[in-house]
């Protein structure tokens, strides 16, 4: 078979998108507000952007009334190329109820302001703590995490994942000590990193780092 | 102890913590109010000794010197007594706390008070310092649910209230994060409830760890088997080796030291199963009102008519081995247990064969017992009138029964160097018959867990680390003990050392080489001199070795054993002979849980275990291959010629002639169990050991009911109230510096400079930075040490910093799996799309004039071909049939010519004949005209 252009299309509509971000924009409404006023947002993606995650969008409406679930919001957002936290989406949708989120919808018209919200968003966290982070759960200070840790801490802490997610996520990463490199392939290039992003947990990683390198 | 119930999260809640929530003391503390605390302070309120409640509460009124006078809070009545018969109470704010290390006052009414008010509100578990106390609750408490498996999951021991599962849990996880093994160790007395939560541990490990996840990749369906296995070993080990004896409905009467396997990424591979010193007169012969293992009620009950007349079974009141004929356990179904246990057999993999065949070997111990002999009138003899159970017994064990009644009555003996045979008393047929019934049920028990074992033996994977949990009878003590008593208080004796060493010793010596600050304190608990009286091989030789030498002695007997034994350890500080007549003890030993008298009847007999080595070898050859596969080791038993016939009284008397050369060729009860002990102890010596204390709360098997000084005697035996006091003097909790530095930099980000620096210095600095009071810690040669509860502290304060990074992290991860699944979606678009084209230009072309007129021809286009096609063909058939001719003339020519060539040879022979007769003409005539000359010459 032979897919025209489509396939392309997320590693390209990933790129832009983290770009803006450095640019100097005027932060959107205050933290402390429970809901974000969407309106006041200045959406500036150009008019092929749109197109890609209009198509992007249309992916996600299973009904065919041009909008999305609440509870999928997250997911378009990361198809994206953006990673944001659980709590920044509910924040985005006014922290709404669990029905709420399986029942409401958005239309794309006020999806995009959310999305430029989340490229806009400030990252506290940085590089380094990032790092630290990971090196926290490498024992012996050579690059790997033990997978079953990983597992215990993604399944305990924070915004906890589900079993089915650990498992997604770990498939394939573990080699025969129960290990994940994470450090492994740090000097990979740009061209490779889009071929293997899919593929391996080690580069997703790094992408991961200088995802953050970006922001800095 | 419990089995699942309905019921919503928040009402199992309740009966995991005591009101308050889970958490600490003072969280529970609000409901005790203000006026609580005021009252306990005005009237100063202290513990006094009570007959009835073990301790009573009452106020001060005056203190004198030595003397106190109390008004009892109940009655109102005004005592007298010594200073240190009173024991401070606690304020009310450490009411039913969750750990006993943290009461202010640390006294035995304390932690008796303690565990009664948590025992009545169901609180069944509570901590005391470094272990966990377990009350038998006596009913089923809905804690036990896949939810509350799932709530401690992932959690510390500090987050929930205590529980089983939070044992397993923090074993599992230090497993996984120190990748050191660990052990579980569940003591204490019969019916304290130490096998069922073995079972629970068991099921929390196969729950948490179990490989197999429901619709995940990779992993398959066979996986989830193992942890299925792992769950059904228990109720069939349970099955054979439980019964229900006075004190327990569900008594284990053996032994059991369980080794989970896991692999590194932390998933069970496997597990094995030892067992110890199964009670196997118990299926001979009971006490009144107790029962022999399940499995045999449960056959009689459950198997079904055609079975029944397999296996030739009778009913329970026609078995001279059950004692007590059917005794029901109330509650319990034994036909409904009876389909359980072979479900769980099907499960583990047994094939219908191998279960038929336990079930007949079962059926044939029951058939030993009713064998009976007669004395034969005028001499010794013993005879068998009628042979209907022998029949029986031969049919289900597959021997001849001539040669077995032969083995039986009159046995071939070696006496010096020769074989005699040797009529047997009725006595000793007796007890022949006894002891096969015992050992062929010991040998059903052992090949039963081999096989268990062999389903559980998984290598497909590597194991990295293991868990074990050991289930072991606690001390017992009766009026008088004997051999299985000595080796279970043995036992405990060793592993309470292990305890006294890991918490006390070990603790102490630790703090002295790391240089810390400490008054090394004797608890007074080192049993090694008990141990020792027992175990001790020489110099002087200790119980056992005297009783193995005894063994081999001529003319012994359990009296020359026991004066040898007072000669040898008489001035034993544990050693105590009474002085009393004979018929009570022959000797006491003072085991750390308390004085036990022994008597030494028949110790020479049971340590020796003396086998009819007649009947043994008929089994060996067995027709029944089972049969025969469970006596195939039958060297090293102890035969009848090591017997001696009974001269003296008694049914068997020891020490036949000739026996110095025995020694060492086969191994005695004590012999083998002692080193079965050693192996388990070095074992355990290397894990991490978690203790769980069960707790027997009465006698009655009554729910709801705590008898205070029963439950004081298990917790001074236990060393309960010393492991708290360790716990709150010493510094439980200790990290090397490598580990501390690398786990709680993240809560000091500035402390330590960039450039290196040694683990100490970056320790020191790291706690200066993190401002903990002196008293809290100490720094030693390699490692901090903390006070109970501080690292829990730090561990807390790491997992909120951390939060923050493993949210970015999480959101990260999400992230790619949504990209993931985005990029598949896309994918399957694309492809519907190259579809769709298809479709749409199929749909276009359709009805083109063009396009149906090709479609039409299309076909025909293949027969103008095969025209073609034909022609090919024929031309090569031509071609063949052309090369056919040529090749069918070649040969015919070359016949002709061979016939030719015939022909011609024979001419020429002919011609050369001719010639010949040609010469031998001209010869002729050449003779005869020189004859002619002659002739005319003459003339």
């Amino acid at each position: 078979m032979a897919p025209k252009k489509d396939p392309k299309a997320p590693a390209k509509k990933a790129e832009p998108a983290p770009a803006p971000a450095p640019a100097p924009e005027p932060a959107p409404a205050p933290a402390a507000a429970p809901a974000i006023d969407l309106s006041a947002v200045k959406v500036e993606f150009s008019p092929d952007q749109v197109e890609d995650y209009r198509e992007a969008f249309g992916l996600f409406d299973r009904v065919g009334d041009n909008k999305v679930a609440y509870n999928q919001i997250a997911d378009i957002m990361r198809a994206l190329g953006q990673n944001p936290t659980n709590k920044e989406v509910n924040k985005l949708l006014g922290n709404p109820s669990a029905d709420d989120m399986a029942s409401k919808r958005v239309e794309f018209e006020m999806f995009l302001p959310m999305l430029q919200t989340i490229i806009n968003s400030p990252n506290k966290a940085g590089f380094e703590d990032y790092v630290e982070g990971l090196r926290v759960f490498d024992k012996e200070g050579n690059g790997t995490v033990m997978g079953a840790e990983l597992r215990i801490v993604l399944s305990t802490l924070g915004e906890k994942m589900t079993e089915a997610e650990i498992d997604a996520l770990m498939a394939g990463q573990e080699d025969e000590n129960g290990c994940v490199n994470y450090e492994g392939e740090s000097s990979i290039n740009k061209e490779q990193f889009k071929k293997q992003e899919l593929t391996l947990l080690g580069p997703f990683l790094t992408k991961y780092v200088t995802f953050y390198c970006k922001l800095l | 102890m419990s089995r699942p119930t309905g019921g919503s999260v928040n009402d199992i809640a309740r009966f995991l913590s005591s009101g308050g929530g889970p958490g600490s003391p003072t969280s529970s503390s609000s409901v005790f109010s203000a006026a609580s605390q005021a009252d306990w302070a005005a009237k100063r309120l202290v513990w006094v000794p009570s007959e009835k409640h073990g301790f009573e509460s009452a106020s001060i009124r005056e203190e004198r010197g030595d003397e106190v006078d109390v008004v009892l809070t109940d009655c109102q009545v005004k005592v007298t007594l010594s200073r240190e018969e009173v024991q401070r109470m606690n304020p009310p704010r450490f009411s039913k706390v969750e750990d006993m290390a943290d009461l202010t006052c640390l006294n035995e009414a304390s932690v008796l008070h303690n565990l009664r008010e948590r025992y009545y509100s169901g609180l069944i578990y509570t901590y005391s310092g470094l272990f966990c106390v377990v009350v038998n609750p006596y009913k089923n408490l809905p804690i036990y649910t896949e939810s509350i498996v799932e709530m401690y999951r992932g959690k510390k021991r500090h987050e929930m209230p205590p529980h089983i599962y939070a044992i397993s849990e923090a074993a599992y996880r230090s497993m996984l994060q120190d990748r050191e093994d660990q052990s579980i160790l569940c003591t204490g007395e019969s019916g304290a409830g130490k096998t069922e939560n073995t079972k629970k541990v068991i099921q929390y490990l196969a729950h948490v760890a179990s490989s197999h996840k429901s619709g995940s990749l990779g992993r398959n369906k066979e996986a989830g088997e193992l942890e299925r296995q792992l769950l059904q070993a228990n109720p069939i080990l349970e099955a054979f080796g439980n019964a229900k004896t006075v004190k327990n409905d569900n008594s284990s009467r053996f032994g059991k030291f369980i080794r989970i396997n896991f692999d590194v990424a932390g998933y069970i591979v496997g597990a094995n199963i030892e067992t110890y010193l199964l009670e196997k007169s118990r299926a001979i012969r009971q006490a009144k009102d107790e029962r022999t293992f399940h499995i045999f009620y449960q056959l009689l009950c459950g198997a079904t008519e055609e079975t029944r007349a397999d296996l030739l079974l009778g009913n329970a009141d026609q078995y001279r081995f059950l004692t007590g004929g059917s005794i029901p356990v109330p509650g319990q179904s034994d036909s409904e247990n009876f389909t359980q246990t072979m479900d769980s057999m099907a499960i583990m993999g047994f094939t219908a064969e191998e279960s038929l065949s336990m079930l007949k070997v079962i059926s044939a111990v029951l058939q030993f017992g009713n064998i009976s002999f007669t004395k034969e009138k005028n001499h010794d003899q013993a005879s068998m009138p009628d042979n209907t159970a022998a029949q029986k017994l031969c049919h289900l064990l597959g021997i001849n029964v001539l040669e077995f009644t032969r083995a039986i009555l009159t046995p071939r003996i070696k006496v010096g160097r020769e074989y005699v045979q040797k009529a047997q008393t009725k006595e000793q047929a007796d007890f022949a018959i006894e002891a096969l019934a015992k050992a062929t049920y010991e040998r059903l028990f052992r090949w039963l867990v081999h096989r268990i074992n062999r389903a559980l033996d998984r290598r497909q994977r590597q194991g990295a680390s293991f868990i074990g949990i050991l289930d072991i009878a606690g001390f017992e003590i009766f009026q008088l003990n004997s051999f299985e008593q000595l080796c279970i208080n043995y036992t405990n004796e060793k592993l309470q050392q292990l305890f006294n060493h890991t918490m006390f010793i070990l603790e102490q010596e630790e703090y002295q080489r790391e240089g810390i600050d400490w008054n090394f304190i004797d608890f007074g608990l080192d049993l090694q001199p008990c141990i020792d009286l027992i175990e001790r091989p020489t110099h002087p030789p200790g119980v056992l070795a005297l009783l193995d030498e005894e063994c081999w002695f001529p003319r012994a007997t359990d009296r020359t054993f026991v004066e040898k034994l007072s000669a040898e350890q008489g001035n034993h500080p544990k050693f105590f002979k009474s002085k009393q007549p004979r018929g009570e003890a022959d000797f006491s030993i003072i085991h750390y849980a308390g004085k036990v008298d022994y008597k030494a009847n028949d110790w020479l007999v049971k340590n020796m275990d003396p086998l009819n080595d007649n009947v043994a070898s008929l089994l060996h050859q067995s027709s029944d291959h089972f049969v025969s596969e469970l006596w195939k080791e039958v060297d090293r038993i102890v035969g009848l010629d090591q017997v001696s016939s009974g001269e003296s009284s008694g049914p068997v008397a020891f020490g036949a002639a000739g026996l110095k050369t025995k020694k060492g060729m086969f191994r005695t009860v004590g012999q083998l169990y002692k080193e079965s002990l050693t192996k388990l102890m070095a074992t355990l010596r290397n894990t991490n050991p978690n203790f769980l204390r069960c707790i027997i709360p009465n006698h009655e098997k009554r729910a709801g009911k705590l008898a205070p000084h029963l439950v004081l005697d298990q917790l001074r035996c236990n060393g309960v109230l010393e492991g708290i006091r360790i716990c709150r003097q010493g510094f439980p909790n200790r990290i090397p510096f490598q580990e501390f530095r690398q786990r709680y930099e993240i809560l000091t980000p500035n402390a330590i400079p960039r450039t290196f620096m040694d683990g100490k210095q970056a320790s020191e600095l790291m706690i200066s930075a993190l401002e903990l009071d002196h008293n809290l810690f100490r720094v030693g040669q390699s490692k901090v040490f903390f006070r109970a509860g501080v690292l829990a502290h730090l561990e807390e304060e790491r997992d909120l910093k951390i939060t923050d990074t493993i949210i970015r992290f999480q959101s990260a991860a999400r992230g790619f799996l949504a990209r993931k699944a985005f990029f598949k979606k896309q994918q399957q678009l694309s492809a519907l799309r190259v579809m769709q084209r298809n479709c749409h230009a199929y749909l276009k072309l359709r009805n083109w004039q063009w396009w149906r007129l090709f479609t039409k021809v299309k076909p025909l286009l293949q027969v103008t071909r095969q025209d073609e096609e034909i022609q090919v063909r024929e031309a090569e058939l031509q071609k063949a049939k052309d090369k056919l001719t040529r090749l069918i003339l070649k040969l015919f020519l070359d016949l002709k010519t061979r016939a030719l060539e015939e022909e011609k040879n024979g001419l020429m022979e002919k011609l050369e004949e001719d010639e010949e007769r040609a010469k031998e003409m001209s010869r002729q005539i050449q003779t005869l005209s020189q004859q002619v000359k002659q002739k005319s010459r003459r003339d």
